[in-house]
């Protein structure tokens, strides 16, 4: 589906005074250094540097996977620097500024590929724009969304939801037969879930869009349910989407939908799966309002395709390479979700099984298994009901 | 001629994920897990109580433990790969830093120790066998290259004159530590190997994994002298009892057999657990019974003994 690169939304709402202030500070300082003699001037931009990875924690309240309580740390860049790198970056970090002043006048929203491709010889990558709107919200101390950048739709959804705005129904997927790109959720919008019984995650496009053809979500022993895709990784829509369903099952009287994750049994699959739940160790700060943290494990393990050996064809199960080898190390030593001590033993466990074993299993073996994923989906919800 | 063995307590949930490995000396048991600690065993006593729990031995958990003869030294793999080293005294472990300090960067998946516990033979997840000198600050005194595929066991033989390696595409490697060559090659299996093991008077090696089977070569000439079948799922892990009578195999399914030598057939099976059996060993004989303990994904040890009269 192609994009339209400027979205002519107005902004009723929601437009956070700091991020102007930020920026006319920022962009008046810069012309007040500009005025001085070159020998005094003293032109840089401070960016307040995200937390490393590294040093992060479970939040117990709010079950996400965020910053330790640490001393922030910045980042000067100055022009000209002492590198031309250093006073290429100053330009960069200048130009967004400038890009975001006129779309946060203008009511626009932009997207960070939006930006990018407004000058992609001067950006050079799309991640040196992701990461410097990302740093830009950090030091404001805004989400993404208040600097007017929203992210491309990424994510998939079917099945039967409401988003209600203000008091009208905007979208009712009872009538909506296909899947579709998930919903941009505003702040006050309330997601009705109450139809289903179970909300199912799916890492992989193709898994979704092999049980979409099927209505799996209208046809499951367990009944009506909704499915959705981030596509891999998700990103912040799907994710948003995914915490305001979680939101109003927390909220409905009646018992609240079970929601599952399906994905590979390999060390993608899994962080993924931990990104859903805990949140990204990318963007520490968003993770509180994004984590889901009543995500329960469907699958893939290793250990379902060992014991159903009817489906065990020589390709059924894959070698972990050298760098899963190393992912799976990485994922052990570095993050809460996978410590000893931490909230996932089994996870944990899960990702040693498969060092030990060597081995690793997709979803799309389950294809060929007895009633085939559809089968096999119904009976694990069976079991975890 | 089927024999029994009574369930003899256990040391229940030992460890908060699954047990990788089991290690045994005269009067304890020592396991490993996906958690960071070593917990130690006493054997002698009935209850099996926790006699030491070496904590954050390996962070991010330990997949292989391996003891010398006398159970003095324990050598230790972990998940991020370094080996350490510990040494026993009047039934206490304690870390050997020295030796741990020598061994730094020594590259090994698999790993077995010499009855004499000098030598420590090691195959690397590219399949290479390497053996260190533990007597000699641990210099790598022999690499061994094989053609280079996952090497997920390993074992010394107890005269300490063979290695044997198994591998993830089915071979099986025997090495002279003498000439470190080999002396014939193995027909090996079809699916992975698992678990490779010298009998006690080194003659007979088994082997096993995911064909189900367990193979048995004449050590001194690589010919196959017999296939056990009867497992129904991938076999972990292969014990042999202190006389060479019988063998002890675990595997996937929670099953745990137990082969006679000299019939070459099974004479007990148990499953306690549907849980993968990761690790299966034969303990000391007590008087003239002998008896096993097992552990796995069920995050228990279980102690067995031989029905007598």
């Amino acid at each position: 589906m192609a994009e339209p690169t400027i979205h002519n939304l107005e902004i009723v709402d929601g437009r956070d005074p700091s991020v102007q202030g930020f920026i006319d500070s920022t962009l008046a300082a810069l012309i007040h250094e500009l005025s001085r003699s070159p020998a005094e001037a003293n032109i840089s931009i401070t960016l307040k540097r995200r937390a490393s990875p590294i040093a992060c924690i479970i939040n117990p309240t709010t079950g996400a996977l965020e910053a330790s309580p640490r001393i922030d740390t910045y980042r000067k860049y100055s022009w000209p620097g002492k590198t031309a790198h250093e006073a290429w970056k100053f330009t960069v970090i200048l130009r967004i500024l400038a890009i975001l002043d006129q779309a946060i006048r203008t009511g626009q929203l932009i997207s960070k590929r939006d930006i990018y491709y407004i000058d992609p010889e001067f950006f050079r990558m799309q991640c040196i724009v992701d990461r410097i709107v990302d740093d830009l919200a950090y030091t404001i101390g805004v989400n993404r969304t208040a600097l007017n950048v929203e992210a491309a739709a990424k994510g998939l959804v079917t099945g039967d939801f409401r988003l209600i705005r203000g008091s009208h129904i905007l979208i009712d997927a009872q009538s909506v037969t296909e899947d579709s790109l998930i919903p941009r959720i505003e702040d006050g919008d309330e997601i009705d879930i109450s139809r289903v019984r179970w909300v199912l995650v799916i890492e992989k496009e193709a898994v979704f869009h092999r049980l979409a053809r099927i209505s799996y979500h209208t046809r499951a022993l367990a009944g009506e349910g909704i499915m959705v895709t981030g596509k891999g990784y998700p990103d912040f829509m799907t994710r948003t989407f995914l915490r305001a369903m979680s939101d109003s099952a927390t909220n409905q009287s009646r018992p609240p939908p079970r929601f599952y994750a399906l994905a590979d049994g390999d060390p993608h699959g899994m962080a993924i799966m931990s990104t859903y739940k805990y949140g990204s160790a990318a963007h520490l700060h968003q993770n509180a309002r994004l984590s889901v943290p009543r995500l329960q494990w469907l699958g893939l393990r290793v250990s379902d395709i060992i014991a159903v050996p009817e489906v065990l064809g020589d390709t059924a199960l894959l070698s972990l390479t050298m760098r899963d080898r190393k992912k799976i190390m990485a994922m052990l030593r570095n993050s809460p979700v996978w410590a000893s001590d931490g909230p996932e033993p089994e996870w944990r466990a899960e990702l040693q099984r498969m060092l030990v074993l060597n081995l690793k299993a997709e979803i799309e073996i389950l294809y060929g298994c007895q009633g085939g994923l559809e089968g096999w989906i119904n009976r694990r919800m069976f079991r975890q009901e | 001629m089927s024999k029994q063995y009574l369930s003899r307590g256990s040391a229940d949930n030992a460890h908060i994920v699954d047990i990788f490995s089991l290690a045994i000396t005269d009067k304890q048991i020592l396991s490993t897990s996906g958690a960071s600690s070593i917990k130690v065993h006493s054997t002698t006593d009935a209850d099996f109580p926790l006699v030491q729990s070496i904590d954050g031995a390996h962070t991010i958990g330990c997949h292989h433990i391996v003891i010398n003869g006398n159970g003095s030294r324990a050598i230790t793999a972990g998940f991020d790969g370094e080996i350490k080293a510990w040494s026993c005294q009047d039934g206490h472990w304690t870390a050997d830093r020295k030796l741990t300090a020598d061994l730094t960067g020594a590259d090994a998946w698999a790993i077995a120790i010499s009855e004499d516990g000098q030598y420590l033979a090691g195959v690397t997840q590219e399949g290479r066998i390497n053996v260190w000198d533990l007597s000699a600050d641990g210099t790598r005194i022999r690499d061994h290259e094989t053609k280079g595929n996952f090497g997920t066991c390993i074992d010394l033989s107890p005269d300490g004159r063979l290695i044997a390696s198994g591998h993830e595409d089915g071979a099986v490697y025997i090495f002279s530590t003498e000439t470190g060559r080999m002396p014939f090659s193995l027909l090996g299996l079809v699916n992975p190997v698992r678990a490779v093991a010298f009998s006690p008077r080194s003659k007979i090696l088994a082997a096993a994994g995911d064909s189900k089977v367990i193979v048995l070569y004449d050590a001194s000439s690589g010919e196959q002298i017999a296939n056990l079948a009867g497992h129904s799922a991938w076999i972990l892990s292969l014990s042999w009892s202190d006389t060479g009578e019988y063998l002890l195999s675990s595997s996937f399914d929670g099953k745990v057999k137990v082969w006679s030598m000299e019939t070459k057939a099974c004479v007990a099976t148990h499953s306690e657990t549907d849980k993968a059996v990761w690790s299966a060993k034969w303990l000391p004989k007590v008087g003239k019974t002998e008896g096993f303990a097992t552990a796995g994904a069920n995050r228990s040890i279980a102690f067995y003994r031989e029905a007598t009269g």
